[in-house]
């Protein structure tokens, strides 16, 4: 898998299409680039060439995330461009591929020009691309009509097509199109191409059609991101910078909403741009809330989903319990078959408690009461297998070991690379781990659960039960994951009890969840600030001076802003505001060297060092929970809590914000601004 | 008696399951074998259920093959993933559908693919 510099994205949900910047896509197994729905690649190669070259983008404006124009000339980048002829071509995602191409003579004489569209569907599954695997088990075949190409891939009962036309005539072939163009001196020629994704049923549905049928028309689109933005708090602020990345974080968090085929067309965000555009328990939840002060539309679907697809039996290769939350949901090939476990795949521990821990949380911001008694069931499921079907060893823990063999995930909480739960010596602990900030997500679903059970569902002792339970995990855990030498939480425990003893960003998680004594705190916060950890820009998800330390390791030494996010809300929690902020200042500071949007991770090396943070190869982008960051590092900085009937602020701003106010944020209070501006003396 | 035939049958017996307390609908499942069609039509009123072959319309229809619903009734099935490769076809009301598969059993030791290069 590789990360390619200079493509562009354009976003619908989980329809995407990456190209180049001349708006050409051509791809190889490998590469995350071409047009994409449900998981499957429908256009590999869509190449346009003028007079036999290709064409050299001019500008690319991508500022609407579903549509992105395109300004070219023909030939290759060089000093000098004798451009008589220039191209402009808008694209546009929908439940289709739309793009206008329009070709203009700028030059004294009459034109003929040749102008080829190369066109090429693999259908590869998005895991083929991401392992590199070449070989398809089914058959590929092409029909070249008078008026269209349609290329086609079929394998057993499953079938994906593809059908390629355009506005004007053309001369159709099974490798693209041709237009053959007169143009006069000062004229322009235009055609609108059209790309039609299917996934067929044998009697020739499309599986989608229903849900099609709820999608609002694509005409409306534009007027959806408006008003998506309109609903939202406005955002004043003397940083333009701030501006930036809460602009661009909302109309990301736009692009992100997709509609899965099981939920009878309601939206719910995919986690990530190009490897993760579908549904996923935990970012999925963390993405909700964070942003449930700016966007809690989000929360409603996103928990009926889960709820809808929570497990009801035990099955080993989806690794599917009773009362489970899903961690990933996928339409492609390899799911379709079960060659890979994903439909849906439960491989989290975490998923379960922070479906309890938002829908709480929810209701705190919107006293929408009809929803916890809607998900009444599926809350007491979810609390219900953390105790009986998480506790793998009877000791009173979240604990995880795969029941799939061949392709279930070795570690199944946020950081779920193979070697991101290690010992300081780098040694890797066996199975079942537990690993620590789990345990914080399993108190926190406790007391919350224990709210819900007495607040609403009439039931004082299931919630004084859930609060004894809370009680004893408490005391457990401060026993038993605490290293009183080091002053910090272990990341995991071993399968054996003993604490795996480094260093991580785990620890952060634990003050957000609440299950930090308020004694223990500080050398906690101690360690989250200190050099071994905090880079300038945010907290490592990995301590320099452990053995599996590297700045550019995706789960041991990166920053993650949505982790940094998380950790900055439990430090104000605890009652630390200028760390909070310190955080806040880092990774929004941050935001602003990749244009306003987030990337999942970035490098772990120190800010002084650098001076700018450093790209991770392949991370995501957008993605999901580092959208909702700034969402979440908003709130922390403005210190905004829903009390009751009212909504708290509390600001704690870092010095290089002068002037932070969310006007008009949502909740059982109506519509609230809450204002920040920094205290002369606290410079 | 076919393994379908008698997973229908204990679904009349049963007629309340607390998991759908909340669902209301109708299901129809069109089995096909060859020539011949056999049809179970599930009416859910908040968990209530009545089961009855039939071929009255419903808000929902399943469409299976006959081989299809004989591995169904065993567990050996994932709906979900039997939906995207075409071979069970869904009109109108998917959720209501992926619930409905709820009720048929799962192998909990699905033979897996056993790989030899992976584990630590």
């Amino acid at each position: 898998m590789r990360d390619i510099a200079g493509t562009v994205a354009c976003i619908d949900g989980n329809t995407f299409m990456v190209s180049d910047a001349s708006g050409d896509v051509e791809s190889s197994p490998s590469t995350p680039v071409g047009l994409f729905a449900a998981d499957t690649r429908f256009l590999s190669r869509w190449r346009l060439t003028v007079n036999g070259e290709c064409m050299t983008a001019l500008s690319v404006d991508d500022s609407q995330y579903f549509e992105v124009t395109f300004f070219a000339v023909p030939g290759a980048a060089v000093d000098y461009v004798e451009a008589d002829v220039s191209a402009i071509r808008r694209r546009r995602i929908g439940p289709d591929l739309t793009e206008s191409l329009t070709i203009f003579n700028y030059g004294e004489r009459d034109m003929t020009l040749d102008v080829r569209l190369e066109v090429a569907a693999d259908f590869a599954d998005i895991f083929e691309i991401k392992f590199d695997i070449g070989e398809k088990s089914g058959a590929y075949y092409t029909n070249v009509g008078e008026n269209e190409l349609r290329l086609g891939y079929r394998r057993g009962t499953y079938r994906r097509e593809v059908i390629v036309s355009a506005s004007e005539p053309a001369e159709f072939g099974p490798d693209g199109l041709g237009f053959a163009v007169r143009l006069p001196p000062g004229q322009q020629w235009s055609t609108r191409l059209q790309a039609v994704m299917l996934a067929l049923r044998p009697d020739g549905v499309d599986l989608r059609s229903a849900l099609r049928a709820l999608r609002p028309d694509e005409s409306t689109l534009p007027t959806s991101v408006q008003e998506w933005v309109a609903a939202a708090p406005t955002l004043d602020t003397d940083s333009v910078g701030l501006q930036q990345v809460y602009r661009r974080s909302l109309v990301d968090l736009a692009a992100l909403r997709f509609a899965p085929l099981s939920l009878g067309g309601a939206s719910v965000p995919a986690a990530g741009l190009p490897w993760f555009m579908t549904l996923f328990g935990r970012d999925s939840l963390l993405t909700c809330l964070q942003t449930l002060p700016v966007t809690p539309s989000l929360t409603p679907p996103t928990l009926r989903i889960l709820a809808s697809l929570q497990g009801t039996r035990t099955d080993d290769v989806l690794e599917e319990d009773p009362g489970r939350i899903l961690h990933e949901l996928r339409y492609g090939e390899s799911a379709a078959f079960e060659e890979q476990p994903h439909s849906p795949y439960y491989g989290t521990v975490d998923a379960s408690p922070l479906f309890v821990v938002l829908l709480d949380e929810y209701e705190r911001w919107s006293g929408d009461t009809a929803l916890v008694m809607e998900l009444e069931q599926e809350a007491r499921a979810a609390l219900a297998w953390i105790d009986r079907y998480a506790d793998l060893n009877s000791t009173g823990y979240i604990w995880y070991q795969r029941r799939n063999r061949a392709t279930g995930l070795d570690n199944q909480c946020w950081k779920d690379s193979w070697d991101s739960i290690s010992y300081a010596d780098g040694r890797l602990p066996g199975f079942p781990r537990a690993t620590c900030e789990t345990q914080g997500y399993a108190y926190d679903a406790k007391i919350r659960g224990a709210r819900l059970a007495r607040t609403f569902w009439g039931d004082p002792a299931f919630a004084a039960r859930l609060e004894s339970e809370a009680a004893a995990l408490y005391d457990r855990f401060n026993r038993e994951f605490w290293l009183e030498d080091r002053g910090f939480y272990a990341l995991a425990l071993d399968h054996d009890g003993t604490p795996v003893d480094s260093l991580s960003s785990n620890i952060g998680h634990l003050l957000w969840s609440g299950i930090v004594p308020p004694e223990r705190a500080p050398r906690v916060v101690e360690h989250l600030m200190g050099p071994a950890l905090f880079s300038g820009w945010g907290v490592r998800t990995f301590a320099e001076g452990q053995r599996r330390y590297n700045p550019l390791g995706y789960h041991n030494g990166t920053v993650w802003p949505f982790d940094n996010s998380f950790i900055a809300w439990g430090l104000r929690r605890y009652g630390f505001g200028n760390e909070a902020a310190r955080i806040a200042e880092g990774i929004l500071s941050a935001a602003t060297y990749f244009e306003g949007r987030l990337p999942e991770a970035f490098g772990g090396f120190d800010r002084d060092t650098t001076k700018f943070p450093i790209r991770y190869p392949t991370a995501g982008s957008p993605q999901a929970w580092s959208s909702g960051a700034c969402m979440l590092l908003i709130r922390t900085m403005l210190g905004i809590n829903p009390h009751e009937d009212h909504l708290a602020v509390d600001p704690a701003l870092p010095a290089t914000f002068g002037r932070i106010a969310l006007l008009d944020i949502p909740g059982r209070w109506g519509e609230r601004d809450a204002f920040a501006r920094q205290r002369p003396d606290q410079h | 008696m076919s393994e379908t035939s008698a997973f229908f049958e204990r679904l009349t017996v049963a007629g309340q399951d607390p998991r759908f307390s909340k669902v209301c609908g109708s299901v129809r499942f069109d089995i096909r074998d060859d020539g011949n069609l056999e049809q179970w039509l599930l009416d859910i009123d908040h968990g209530r259920m009545r089961v009855t072959r039939s071929g009255a319309p419903a808000t929902t229809v399943i469409q299976v093959s006959a081989q299809l619903a004989e591995a169904m009734a065993r567990g050996e099935v994932n709906g979900l993933a039997a939906i995207t490769r075409g071979e069970i076809m869904v009109d109108g009301d998917l959720a209501l559908a992926l619930r409905i598969g709820r009720l048929f059993p799962r192998e909990p030791g699905r033979l897996q693919r056993e790989d030899p290069d992976s584990g630590t």
